[in-house]
């Protein structure tokens, strides 16, 4: 998904990208990004959380005002307190 | 469903799991060296911007083809997402990940509803048309077509759009 978010940046639109696999992310350097500790398929967080989706949200909009250095990596706080078969602690 | 797909979607739940696991996988890769991330100012406040989501996470419509599951290099087409399409003829296809929950509420991959209250309160400008969407298991020879094809059709059709920011989204 960094392959894409660069692509479209090269074509004059600026981008901001969620995160959910920091490492891949490292490696493919997109220009703005938010990492969310979630379990994979939850990138704004829980089914009907309507104000989790909202932060997220709210979180990568205000990236793409503030931030000014290219391949920054925004480590979010936001912890998983919902308890599932993805619970395995991602330290 | 063949094997292949059942093997595909053994895995997904498996690495939905065990997150270290995709860790220790994506550590491996010898991804190409992209170069330094190219870069565009956000050309006005995001409360007067035109905002699109872009998913790698493999929404279509219903009565689109769904992506490739057969291929084990993936899938590197790209589907349009009306942003104004009702929630039930949209679905995904993608059995890398398990969307049990995105099934149940598609915002938590492609936070439409989300982008509509804020564009209501002023936050965004207004939201674009159109959203886009990929399914992420994008590799061998397909990852060519993505960067030289695919990718900047959608950077394209974007742009003619008129659309001033993006918010990407993974699976």
């Amino acid at each position: 998904m960094g392959l894409i978010a660069r692509t479209i940046e090269q074509h004059g639109i600026a981008t901001v990208a969620l995160s959910i696999q920091r490492e891949l992310t490292e490696k493919t350097r997109p220009p703005r990004a938010l990492f969310v500790r979630w379990p994979y398929g939850h990138p704004l967080g829980e089914p009907f959380n309507v104000a989790q989706q909202r932060w997220v949200l709210c979180d990568a909009l205000r990236a793409l005002e503030e931030l000014q250095t290219p391949g920054t990596i925004i480590d979010l706080p936001y912890r998983w307190r919902r308890p599932g078969p993805w619970t395995e602690k991602r330290a | 469903m063949d094997r292949h797909r059942l093997r595909n979607r053994f895995f997904a739940f498996f690495f939905s799991r065990f997150p270290s696991l995709t860790r220790r996988w994506v550590a491996r890769q010898q991804l190409e060296d992209y170069g330094p991330p190219p870069w565009t100012p956000l050309a006005k406040p995001v409360s007067r911007c035109r905002v699109a989501l872009v998913t790698t996470a493999g929404v279509h419509r219903r009565d689109d083809a769904p992506f490739d599951m057969a291929d084990k290099d993936g899938d590197a087409t790209y589907r349009v997402i009306p942003h104004d399409a009702a929630p039930e003829t949209l679905c995904i296809t993608h059995d890398y990940y398990d969307h049990r929950d995105a099934d149940k509420d598609l915002n938590i991959v492609l936070p439409r509803d989300r982008l509509q209250e804020l564009a209501q309160e002023h936050v965004i400008g207004e939201v674009a048309p159109f959203h886009y969407s990929f399914m992420g298991h994008i590799d061998g020879r397909h990852l060519p077509r993505l960067l030289a094809d695919t990718a900047p059709a959608v950077a394209r059709r974007l742009q003619r759009e008129q659309v001033d920011a993006v918010v990407l989204t993974p699976a």
